[in-house]
């Protein structure tokens, strides 16, 4: 054990950079694993925590229903009566901001949509809601329990950026006109100070509905329930939903969290596949870095085993030396991984607009699983190389370099291999995915085509030489004829390589592909979305006649207000589901936008005009797909009178609110949901109208009034389709990664296939083989491995883009069209190509220095 | 080319190799000469400096001082890709390990300095069927070597030295992998070559029994040529080894 011991120190010491590059793999295996796990556990909290917050320690929460914006006053006090209930918090919610920000403040992109920026204040009652959240004043004092009056407590961030000091006084705006509010206290931006990112405060909530003109209306309830009925908490939430009726929804705290983590899940799954890229590409470096330390010690092996060793003992000390290094770099994998979850949160915080910082932990299960699956992956990857090694014969050791035995898997692994594609193709045909929301069945046919692909490569690659030979002697002359068909000689070897290569190009292809297949739609969807030219909003609420007042503004074309509420469905499986309502004014939204049909028809102007009549409705293609419904069907809308059906006039693409929105008429909105705001009004210019001085013009007259914001419609896209770039970048960067992995492959297998074949190639150069034609040799070599690997790598791309874009109607209902783009085809042969020559090179030069004389030297 | 031509020659030859913080002398003023159609075997104890001689020769290796001429011209001076040319023209290697390609056929490794040189092997079909037959492999031109005998690859990688019709073949040890009986089979084919095709070779061998089917046996000791005798080519091939061992002996080595 203990020569063991020291043959591997040893061992791991006289090839540093061998050792290193067994290594990464190993960390890159661990750090990706790691750096995703922990981003993923901090997205979720984060997220959870953006509402948990405001909720503190509450255990329940009541809200208005669907048709509803407030919550009566006596709603709170039947709440109260229910004995499990032990405190009931009222909280009214106002969004305004601070009367010395004349711009009305600025728009917010992340993830979940575009939010105006300002001021959020909370009216609370400061002696019960102290009992329930946790605020941490830092400097002043908390409201007074006594005669709150007009006192703010903010955020102790906010009020240092906006140099504003306990005891000074500050104006707000409310519809009423600017208000004075003196600042009695700051708090910590943590726990309830984290709300709206700390652009937050707290007010009496007295002050609150007198100021705001809410008075008798109340936004939230926060229920905190008795000790005894702590572990009851959802048969006290059946109980309070049956006493206070449909006019209320009783909900848990971190509810809505759960639908930000529904739109965060996709992204989430793909992040757990580049978790499995991350272990498999790790698992490939390893395999190279031992089987080329094998090739390299052959003859070291065969002394070993001509003084005595055992098959087992050879194997044994190369497995003791694989879980050395694969210890060692676990430890450093892990520490890399935590670093690399800085960098991963750093660019999901812009996506989420939150601060995942905060939640930023190593949790220590998944710290060891990591390190775990690590070394459990380097010991699997050194296996191979292991047992090759102990197959090594002491006497062919001793005469020659190492030569690559081949097992049964190599000549018979074929027929498993096609029996697997043959599976996977009935599949495809059979096309299931929509219907298998879990995706099961699509990992399975993933996982049968690349096990397929992988155990036929080696039966096929000599049939791929005698095809590619014309164009091979084309390109490389005779030397390459001669290399081209070394590419079949060490076949377990090439086949991983080319494994490494096609996943590449099948990456960047299928991110091609996908991105492609999302930007069709959202480009068309966004165009009409933020249609027109200049996008208004405000942080306090618009009213619907601001609109006509627009219209009515020299430059102006037109100028349609829309409004987005949260409504309660009831889909065709008899289950409610929350999603968007857009209000919209018909008449004046075509002139400044158009929708976006699903199905290109003729009849458009049928839909306006049925959908300007009122009780009709648009769905989006998403619904649609996920609820089967089409023009013609009924949906039920929950009202004020209960659930109303509304004729579905026709399918539009829409993915606000991840697909989940329906597009109504204004008028709708008033009669039926009793709501007459407006959320954002779009302007279309007139002809020949400079934009910027539109927008001037229109802030001159109504900015301040009404508090407008104005952006430019061209302004935000861009800000938009830099989001999606970014959210977008990653999966490139694992493409891009993926395919220097394989390179990094190539020149592996390469240098070891030199390694074995050095006599021959001394051979050639003494019989008049030029350093040139030995280069084209070597370059022929890997152009085969480049034109498989590419030619597979497509083929994979595009199957594996159908399943995925299947599976993803299946799990959101986003149906994309599948198109493969032939720049990406052509990039992912140029890809494959150019990095197979590339990774040759060095290997070639190499190849061709050789010095004859050692070449044909023999013992 | 008149029968006794000078086609392969070397002045003063010295090699001196660094080995470390050593200088070794491998060759200290070697002069070697061969004409057409001779058939010289070079002789010695390891160290002698044998291979190193047939390495210069070849062009292989670099001549510390001296010269080689091949057919008259200065050789060893050439820059290497030239070297190279001239290798593949010119002059034809026999190794000890035979060093077929395995990716090849037994043909397609005879015709391999052709289609190096990038010419139409269908020129060379009858010089190929030619060597096939005499090296007895007529029947198993498609065979990869892994389907043949090491005496049968032996034979393959003479016709390969043949393919090109050259200047001289020359073989470093091309028994020392074989059996005895292989062994001679392998030597009376590179006789035949000599005898049928005129042939101009130089074989390196440690062993009397090859050398004595040639023509003139060099000896080398400590890096200097200390002996060369022509064998009588009408006396049998016992004679001719027990010739070589009498002067081995008389020699010491």
């Amino acid at each position: 054990m203990r020569l063991m011991l020291k043959l591997s120190t040893r061992a791991i010491q006289r090839r540093p950079l061998r050792t290193i590059l067994s290594m990464l793999g190993i960390m890159i295996g661990v750090a990706g694993i790691l750096a995703l796990g922990i981003t993923n556990e901090a997205s979720i909290r984060a997220i959870e925590d953006i509402f948990k917050q405001s909720s503190g320690s509450t255990d329940l929460m009541i809200i208005p229903a669907s048709g509803n914006t407030t919550l009566a006053e006596n709603v709170l006090t039947k709440a109260d009566r229910l004995a499990s209930v032990e405190k009931v918090l009222p909280v009214v919610i106002a969004q305004t901001s601070l009367a010395s920000r004349a711009d009305g403040g600025t728009l917010d992109l992340s993830f979940f949509g575009m939010e105006s920026g300002g001021l959020m204040l909370h009216g609370i009652n400061p002696v019960l809601d102290l009992q329930v959240r946790d605020y941490k004043i830092t400097q002043g004092r908390f409201l007074s329990s006594e005669e709150p009056g007009f006192e703010v407590v903010l955020v102790d961030d906010y009020a240092e950026e906006e140099e504003l000091e306990v005891g000074q006084y500050t104006e707000i705006l409310t519809p009423n006109g600017p208000e004075k509010l003196q600042v009695v206290g700051l708090i910590a931006k943590e726990g309830p100070g984290n709300t709206n990112n700390g652009i937050f405060g707290v007010i009496s909530i007295d002050t609150a509905q007198q100021i705001f003109n809410r008075r008798g209306e109340i936004d939230q309830l926060d229920i905190l329930l008795t000790e005894n009925n702590k572990d009851q908490v959802e048969v006290t939430r059946l109980e309070l939903q049956s006493r206070l009726g449909d006019e209320v929804s009783v909900t848990y705290p971190a509810g809505q969290g759960q639908r930000m983590q529904q739109m965060l899940s996709n992204y989430q799954i793909g992040l757990n596949f580049l978790s499995g890229i991350a272990l498999f590409v790790g698992a490939f470096l390893i395999y190279n870095a031992f089987a080329m330390t094998v090739v390299e010690r052959t003859r070291e092996f065969g002394m070993l085993r001509t003084v005595g060793m055992t098959r087992k003992q050879i194997i044994s000390q190369v497995i003791m030396e694989a879980l050395t290094q694969g210890v060692i770099g676990s430890v450093l994998g892990a520490a890399a991984g935590i670093l690399g979850a800085r960098g991963l949160t750093g660019l999901m915080e812009p996506l989420l607009g939150a601060d995942l910082s905060t939640n930023m932990t190593v949790p220590v299960n998944v710290l060891v699983l990591s390190m775990g699956v690590g070394i459990f992956v380097t010991l699997v990857s050194a296996l191979i190389p292991s047992i090759q090694a102990g197959r090594v014969s002491p006497v062919a050791a001793l005469r020659v370099r190492g030569k690559s035995q081949e097992g049964w898997m190599t000549r018979s692994g074929w027929k498993f291999g096609l029996g697997m594609l043959v599976i996977s193709t009935v599949i495809l045909i059979w096309n299931p995915f929509s219907f298998d929301p879990q995706f099961i069945l699509g990992s399975l046919t993933v996982f049968l085509m690349f096990g397929g692909v992988t155990l036929i490569i080696p039966a096929t690659i000599h049939i791929w030489e005698k095809i590619t030979r014309p164009l091979t002697g084309l390109v490389y002359g005779k030397s390459g004829l001669i290399g081209s068909r070394n590419t079949g000689r060490a076949k377990v070897r090439t086949t991983l390589t080319l494994v490494a290569l096609l996943i590449g190009v099948a990456m960047v292809l299928i991110v091609r592909i996908m991105t492609g297949a999302f930007a069709n739609d959202l480009v068309e969807w966004i165009g009409a979305y933020l249609g027109g030219d200049i996008y208004v909003h405000s942080n306090v609420s618009l009213r619907a006649d601001i609109a006509d007042q627009l219209n009515g503004v020299s430059g102006v074309s037109a100028a349609t207000p829309i409004h987005y509420q949260e409504v309660l469905i009831r889909t065709p499986n008899g289950d409610d589901e929350t999603i968007t309502f857009m209000a919209v004014d018909p008449p004046t939204y075509s002139r400044v936008t158009n929708f976006v049909f699903a199905n290109s028809d003729l009849e458009e102007n049928k839909f306006l005009t049925e959908l300007n009549s009122g009780g009709s409705i648009f769905i989006s293609s998403v619904m649609a797909e996920k609820y089967n419904l089409g023009r013609g069907d009924e949906l039920l809308i929950k009202t004020r009178g209960g659930f109303k059906p509304f004729n579905i006039s026709a399918v539009v693409v829409d993915f606000y609110n991840q697909g989940l929105v329906i597009t109504g008429n204004r008028q709708d909105l008033r009669r039926y949901l009793r709501s007459n705001q407006v959320s954002t009004i779009l302007i279309k210019a007139e002809n020949d109208t400079e934009i910027s001085e539109l927008m001037t013009n229109i802030d001159r007259i109504y900015g301040k009034r009404y508090l407008l914001s104005l952006e430019s419609n061209e302004v935000v896209r861009e800000d938009i389709f830099t989001l999606l770039d970014q959210a977008f970048m990653m999966f490139d960067v694992m493409g891009v990664l993926a395919v220097i992995i394989a390179s990094l492959g190539i020149i592996n297998t390469l240098t070891m296939n030199i390694m074995e074949r050095t006599q021959e190639i001394g051979m050639l150069r003494a019989i008049g083989m030029t350093r040139g034609q030995v280069i084209k040799m070597v370059l022929s070599e890997a152009g085969l491995m480049g034109v498989i690997g590419g030619l597979i790598g497509l083929v994979f791309g595009v199957l594996l883009s159908r399943i995925f874009l299947a599976g993803m109607t299946a799990m959101s209902g986003y149906k994309l069209d599948f198109l493969v783009p032939a720049g990406g085809v052509l990039m992912g042969l140029i890809i494959a190509l150019g990095i197979s020559q590339l990774a040759a090179f060095q290997p070639a030069r190499k190849a061709a220095k050789t010095n004859v004389l050692e070449a044909i030297r023999y013992e | 080319m008149e029968q006794n031509m000078v086609v392969l020659s070397a002045e003063n030859l010295h090699k001196v190799y660094q080995l470390g913080g050593y200088q070794v002398h491998a060759l200290s003023g070697v002069d070697f000469n061969v004409e057409k159609g001779e058939f010289v075997a070079i002789m010695g104890p390891s160290g002698s400096g044998k291979s190193t001689l047939l390495h210069l020769l070849g062009g292989l290796d670099s001549v510390t001082r001296g010269e080689v001429l091949l057919a008259g011209q200065p050789f060893s001076e050439l820059p290497d890709q030239e070297i190279t040319l001239a290798r593949r023209r010119n002059i034809g290697f026999v190794f000890q390990f035979f060093n077929l390609l395995p990716t090849l056929s037994a043909e397609e490794n005879v015709l391999l300095p052709i289609l190096i040189d990038g010419k139409n092997p269908q020129e060379y079909q009858s010089r190929v069927d030619t060597l096939m037959e005499m090296i007895g492999l007529g029947d198993r031109r498609a065979h990869k070597p892994d389907q043949l005998s090491g005496g049968e690859q032996q034979r393959v990688a003479i016709a390969r030295a043949l393919i090109t019709n050259p200047t001289i073949l020359l073989a470093d040890e091309p028994t020392g992998n074989l059996d005895t009986k292989t062994g001679k089979i392998i030597m009376s084919l590179l006789r035949q070559s000599c005898d049928d095709l005129g042939q101009t070779i130089v074989v390196v061998t440690h062993d009397p029994r090859a050398a004595a089917y040639a023509d003139r046996v060099v000896f080398l000791r400590d890096g200097k040529q200390e002996q060369s005798f022509i064998l009588d080519t009408s006396s049998d091939l016992t004679d001719r080894m027990r010739r070589i061992m009498g002067i081995m002996e008389s020699m010491e080595i």
